[in-house]
């Protein structure tokens, strides 16, 4: 059926930009979706505007077409001779992709002038007498004659109903003969193609107009009727909804976007955004993050064996957006650039349409350029399509194939992987054990649950590789971006003992002074106390790199490192600490700073701990000295001298209780983490630790309440969830395990209450 | 201590050691009974290796390579990765897919070598 040929466009669809002369439809969708090599073209003039646009028409109208559709080009066969689909083109008013992508293009263009600011006017009445006249040449579709030609115009008058947001009316026609096929499509390319045509609109308003045409059409629009759908194209909607509620949360993520630029605009500094974009991002930031996104992208389709090739151009694009939004960087997730992205994923440049509107900014066309300036010239679009065209669809789909090619094969890796760990002996064994019945069922299983653990684990260790060791990850969704002073806000919660929304605000306040170095100091105490010490030694290193005598800090970074049992680094930071410490700088020798030894450090320690006994600070950096070497009697012994001098210093009594435990002083440990509860009852770190004591003495059922205790206040405490993993196993309660997995920790609260 | 050849692994094992004494560990070596031999590399597998002997027979760890007769089973890790198994960050089972773990000698012994064996460090 060529119709359904045209509509789904066989297996040309798949591979954007090589697919637009058989598909039109999949080049509107390039179009839109803006990775067709016209699109690209197309951007590039954005920013610089050239004013050309009042003289080009907004419908490229030759005479040929100047007709109403859907007749006189039942002659101009511009594919195939028999093609209906000319038709169906035709209702987008062209005659060739060319001409189909300047028509997108104009739809477009009425709206971008009004960068220039002083142009607008004009522009839009342009646009409004074209729109005019668009709708008064076409007052009503022809809705008679052959069914394709019916088709085409009815669903013209559904594209024509988006350009002036008019709400699209059922109509009754004649039967159509469509095939289920055809149905599914046209149901599917519809409410997709709504989604761009209406982006700005509601989503009650996209489904009533889909609904409108699809009820007209005879096409069932509920999802029991998309049942027999490829399920790939379920997981799509999926995919879609997911993203609409992550960008569009009430229709007004562009308002908000607008909104936050024009503050941006009212704090007198214009070039805010694109400054704090720079910041971000450096200037080559987004460019190579985007790149990493798609290699990311690649390896996930490529470990779920998604298949790929019934994917359009504008899935593909939306399926990147969606995955952008998923990245935990918050960096990124607050990024202008993943926002364009997703704008151009929804081919929508909302932020013209919203610019349409009266003079609200004072010259809206500043932006643009003020940016283009902040990169020498060289535009963002320029960037954007640069990067497009090295990381195109083409090249896209390419490397998915390749990946797809390693995945098939990955059985066989693994094989050979089994087979490098000289695994004859074992395997052998392996037999002879199984054979004799030594293993039961049950652990064949074990293994098997192990290998897709394996799988699902290769994915995000994957997703994880780009986040090395010591950088900072920023949470997504942060409410305090924005907030006037967060640095205040953040000493404010930390004080209250809110350490994780004390992270939030922090974190804004880094993102908005990142040489602050207070900021990212607090920022890793609130995230030691939270149990992170990943995240606290990523903060308290640019801390460090704003501040680096900052004594508190090389403590801080000293003590997680002794946790994370990197003792080299550990014992750099403390002696750091020694050496910047104005009394007892001078104790140390500069040149000693090459080759660290540790009894020389702890000998150094020991001179300044007589030098000053009454500073409790030099005992509690011998403490933690004494724990890298595990002599943890005598650093027991330091922590004591310390909270003699400081017995209200909760973090104090914490390094106390872990040195007691770490001696299997167990009993004695908890004692000294209820002082700590006691002086900070939100102390994350101490109600783990609390855990970690119960159950290394035994008693898991008790350590489970506590680490469940700690997740409440600190869900990201990876630790913890590991920890609570093994005590549910060692309590017999695999009945739990599930919940743990799968993170519930209401279900949790409930059955181990502290 | 050199600070530089330090493993992770050291400090995990010598709390393991305290941890037999304990009225836990003792449990432990009730529940288990078998001798574990942990051959750890710095940096990569078979290289350089630190040898350690579990025995939860006696309920005692000791350096260097057994010399009762056969360990039940012999563990090769890296540094790095004994210190994710141990602490339940690495799944022992996945491990030895990733080639992160090479196993000789008895499966069954092999496979009660769990990360709740250890006990887990406390944080300052």
């Amino acid at each position: 059926m060529a119709m359904r040929e045209l509509v789904t466009g066989g297996a040309a669809c798949a591979v954007p930009g090589s697919s637009s002369s058989s598909n039109p439809l999949s080049a509107l969708a390039n179009v839109l979706v803006g990775s067709s090599s016209e699109k690209q073209e197309r951007l590039k003039e954005i920013p610089n505007l050239t004013p050309t646009t009042s003289d080009s028409p907004f419908y490229p109208r030759t005479d040929e077409h100047a007709a109403l559709p859907g007749s006189e080009l039942d002659h101009h066969q511009f594919m195939h001779p028999s093609n209906r689909g000319s038709e169906f083109l035709n209702g987008f008013r062209s005659a060739g992709q060319g001409d189909l992508v300047d028509v997108w293009d104009d739809i477009h263009r009425p709206m971008l002038p009004h960068l220039q600011g002083t142009e607008s006017q004009t522009h839009f009445r342009e646009f409004e007498n074209i729109y005019d006249q668009g709708v008064s040449s076409r007052p009503q579709p022809t809705l008679d004659g052959p069914p394709q030609r019916v088709l085409s115009n009815f669903l013209h008058s559904f594209v024509d109903s988006s350009r002036g947001g008019i709400p699209f009316h059922p109509t009754p026609l004649p039967l159509l003969g469509l095939s289920e096929g055809d149905k599914q499509c046209i149901r599917d390319r519809s409410s997709i193609m709504a989604r761009h045509f209406f982006a700005d609109k509601s989503e009650d308003f996209i489904n009533a107009q889909v609904n409108a045409l699809l009820s007209s059409l005879d096409i069932d629009n509920d999802n029991r009727a998309k049942g027999p759908l490829p399920g790939r194209f379920r997981e799509l909607e999926e995919y879609w909804n997911e993203s609409q509620g992550t960008f569009n949360p009430g229709a007004s993520a562009a308002d908000g976007w607008v909104s936050e630029y024009r503050q941006h605009r009212l704090d007198g500094d214009p070039n805010a955004w694109a400054h704090s974009f720079e910041q971000q991002h450096g200037t080559n930031g987004w460019a190579s993050e985007f790149e990493q996104e798609q290699s990311q992208m690649t390896s996930i389709n490529q470990m779920r064996g998604t298949n790929i090739s019934s994917l359009a151009a504008m899935e593909q694009t939306r399926m990147l957006a969606h995955t952008l939004a998923q990245n935990d960087d918050p960096k990124f997730q607050n990024s202008k650039f993943l926002q364009f992205v997703s704008k151009m994923s929804r081919g929508e440049l909302i932020i013209d349409d919203n610019q349409v509107k009266p003079t609200t900014l004072p010259a809206p066309g500043d932006w643009a350029s003020e940016y283009q300036q902040q990169y020498d010239g060289l535009s963002w679009a320029d960037r954007f399509v640069h990067d497009e065209l090295s990381h195109g669809p083409d090249r896209w789909v390419n490397e998915f194939t390749t990946a797809r090619e390693q995945h098939g094969s990955a059985d066989d890796q693994w094989v050979n992987e089994f087979s490098k760990l000289q695994i004859h002996d074992w395997v052998e064994e392996f037999g002879n054990q199984v054979g004799d019945g030594t293993l039961g069922e049950k652990s064949a299983d074990n293994w098997a649950n192990a290998y897709d653990e394996y799988l699902n684990e290769e994915v995000a260790a994957k997703q994880r590789s780009n986040t090395s060791r010591g950088v900072y990850e920023f949470s997504d969704m942060n409410p305090y971006v924005g907030h006037p002073n967060p640095l205040k806000e953040g000493q404010e919660l930390f004080r209250k003992g809110l350490l994780s929304e004390a992270v939030l605000a922090l974190e804004a306040e880094v993102l908005k002074n990142p040489e602050n170095a207070e900021g990212w100091r607090l920022l890793g105490i609130a995230h030691a106390e939270n149990d992170d010490d990943q995240q606290a030694i990523a903060s308290m290193m640019r801390a460090q790199e704003v501040d680096p005598t900052n004594l508190e800090v090389l403590l801080a970074l000293g003590v997680s490192h002794t946790n994370e049992l990197e003792q080299a680094a550990a014992l750099k930071y403390l002696y750091s600490w020694l050496r910047h410490h104005p009394k007892y700088g001078t104790l140390a020798p500069p040149e000693m700073s090459d080759s660290l030894y540790y009894a020389d450090v702890s000998r150094l320690f020991k001179e300044a701990a007589q030098m000053s006994p009454e500073d409790a600070d030099v005992h509690i950096v011998l403490g933690v000295l004494y724990n890298l070497s595990r002599e943890y009697d005598e650093a027991i012994a330091s922590f004591q001298t310390a909270l003699k001098l400081k017995p209200r210093d909760y973090s104090l009594w914490n390094k106390l209780g872990a040195t007691q435990a770490n001696s299997v002083q167990s009993s004695d440990a908890i004692l000294a983490y209820q002082q700590a509860l006691d002086l900070k009852p939100n102390y994350v770190r101490a109600w783990a630790n609390m855990g970690i004591s119960y159950a290394n003495q035994g008693m898991y059922e008790e350590s489970i309440r506590y680490y469940v205790r700690a997740l409440t206040m600190n869900p990201k405490a990876d630790n913890a969830w590991q920890y609570l993993r093994i005590s549910l196993s060692c309590a017999s309660r695999n009945d739990m395990l599930e919940a743990c997995d799968s993170r519930n920790l209401d279900f949790l609260q409930k059955e181990f209450p502290l | 201590m050199a600070s530089s050849t330090q493993l992770k692994s050291d400090a995990l094992l010598e709390q393991m050691k305290l941890h037999l004494a304990t009225d836990a560990g003792k449990e432990l070596t009730k529940k288990i009974g078998l001798v574990y031999q942990i051959n750890i590399a710095p940096k990569n597998l078979g290289f350089n290796e630190e040898i350690y002997v579990v025995d939860l027979k006696k309920g005692e760890v000791t350096k260097g390579a057994y010399e009762g007769g056969k360990p039940d089973a012999t563990f090769s890790f890296k540094d790095e990765d004994f210190v994710k198994v141990a602490t339940g960050k690495m799944n022992p089972q996945i491990a030895f897919m990733r080639g992160a773990m090479r196993v000789k000698g008895s499966l069954s012994a092999a496979q009660k070598f769990t990360p709740d064996i250890f006990p887990k460090p406390s944080k300052m």
